[in-house]
């Protein structure tokens, strides 16, 4: 019975990351704000990695990023990397530094989204085009504080789904 | 903590973390993967259905978001516009018949336009996208490949960098990317259209290699030369907002207005391929070289 709640939460969150992938994709849905749009999946993973063993949260990050990578027509591996390691260090850092509750959400959302934002700067666009000091300030940072905007509405989201699936578990 | 660095979770993330950066630099030179396929056979479908939801959605809301007056205003200006199409229509027709007819009296044979198109539907935008391209629901099934053309009636939106079994992500025409050979109808004169991400943040390109006595103006058309064989020629790309002085030299660069709204482009047509694809070098229409000779004498 435990295995098979595990299995649905872990389904549970494979089409949530496939439905965001949808939702951050389809144009015209999401209003642009500064002409950028937010990057779902992101505040998604930091959520489910905030519950999750170090294993599964990272295995989620992986998947997320390899959405990511699709998405944006680069090589596929660099945002799975990027967020295998991130959420990782999340699932770490909830299970054995701080309490998981909004507050501490959004200090994580803050550094991991935060880095991930950068390492896309630096790595996608800092070597390969012209004028990154611009695209960081009018691109990459709107969409950095756009982001972080669902990070509370996914939080209670995964939250509500992990204890709920929990709770039948026990 | 003393358990995480002796546990098996970081020997799984140092693997995870290695394969994950072998797979990116695999992906980069090598191209598409199995997995790319298959997140793609998975996700283009549902992509397809929820862009048609919201494309309907929006319609149905900016329509109603127009007042009676405004309509009223909408419909008056249509129909002006209406007018004067109509009149530069007779006038075409005036100039296609005569061309005709002076084609006939010099035997001059043309190439009959072979372009092979194919429709298709944007399904999605990535946000992580500085550059604005997009994905469409064909890919090499329906015979897209990379370096496609795709365009609209209204010109050239961008060329096909990825191409999955039933989709495709195309490099917009505002990214750094891509430079095309363009020239101006009017004045003849040549150049190549680039962009940057402040020009691309206000949806415009630059035509870059004018010569300082440029005699570009506002409002000239530029087209797509067709040098290099990428793009067929004679392809609208925009026209000219301004011209101005080089940053970085005595040369001047146009800045061009497209006629399409490239950040939110919905219907395209990929040209699958056309008169001249791959070639090196423009070729002339046969007849033409006939037709130099006649004017040198």
């Amino acid at each position: 019975m435990r295995d098979f709640n595990r299995v649905i939460r872990y389904l549970a969150y494979t089409l949530e990351l496939l439905v965001l992938f949808m939702l951050q994709e389809t144009p015209g849905l999401l209003p642009p704000i500064y002409g950028v749009r937010p990057v779902l999946l992101l505040p998604a993973v930091v959520a489910i990695a905030l519950f999750e063993e170090e294993v599964p949260a990272m295995a989620f990050g992986i998947l997320g990023g390899l959405f990511c990578d699709f998405g944006l027509g680069c090589g596929l591996g660099f945002h799975g990397a990027v967020l295998a390691i991130l959420c990782f260090l999340i699932s770490l850092q909830s299970r054995s530094i701080m309490q998981v509750n909004l507050a501490t959400a959004l200090l994580t959302g803050l550094w991991a989204i935060g880095l991930t934002i950068c390492a896309q700067w630096f790595f996608l666009y800092y070597f390969k085009y012209s004028l990154p000091q611009y695209a960081f300030t009018h691109h990459y940072l709107p969409k950095f504080f756009y982001t972080l905007l669902f990070l509370p509405l996914l939080y209670y989201l995964n939250r509500g789904l992990y204890q709920a699936v929990r709770a039948q578990d026990r | 903590m003393k358990d995480f660095f002796k546990g098996s979770s970081l020997k799984v993330l140092i693997i995870a973390v290695v394969v994950l950066l072998g797979l990116a630099i695999y992906t980069a030179t090598a191209g598409g993967t199995f997995i790319a396929g298959l997140l793609g056979l998975v996700s283009a479908p549902m992509q397809s259905i929820a862009t048609d939801v919201t494309g309907g959605v929006t319609e149905f809301f900016d329509l109603e978001s127009y007042s009676k007056e405004e309509l009223k205003a909408l419909v008056e200006r249509l129909q002006q516009e209406r007018s004067a199409l109509a009149q530069q229509l007779v006038d075409y027709e005036d100039k296609k018949r005569e061309n005709e007819q002076l084609k006939q009296q010099l035997q001059i044979a043309e190439l009959e336009p072979e372009n092979k198109m194919c429709s298709a539907t944007v399904i999605g935008r990535d946000p992580n996208d500085v550059f604005a391209g997009f994905s469409i629901d064909q890919g090499s099934l329906s015979g897209v490949s990379v370096g496609d053309p795709v365009i609209t009636g209204q010109g050239l939106v961008g060329v096909v960098s990825q191409v999955y079994a039933t989709s495709s992500v195309v490099t917009c025409l505002l990214s750094e990317d891509l430079q095309v050979a363009a020239v101006s109808i009017d004045r003849e004169e040549s150049g190549v259209v680039t962009s940057s991400v402040i020009t691309a943040s206000s949806g415009l390109l630059r035509l870059n290699y004018l010569s300082s006595e440029t005699k570009l103006e506002e409002g000239d058309i530029i087209t797509t030369s067709g040098a290099g064989g990428s793009y067929p020629a004679n392809i609208i790309i925009g026209q000219v907002q301004s011209v101005e002085k080089s940053e970085n030299d005595i040369s001047k660069y146009a800045v061009i207005k497209p006629y399409e709204d490239l950040a939110h482009v919905k219907d395209v047509q990929v040209i699958i391929s056309f008169p001249g694809k791959g070639e090196e070098a423009p070729t002339l229409p046969v007849g033409g070289e006939d037709h130099a000779k006649e004017d040198g004498e």
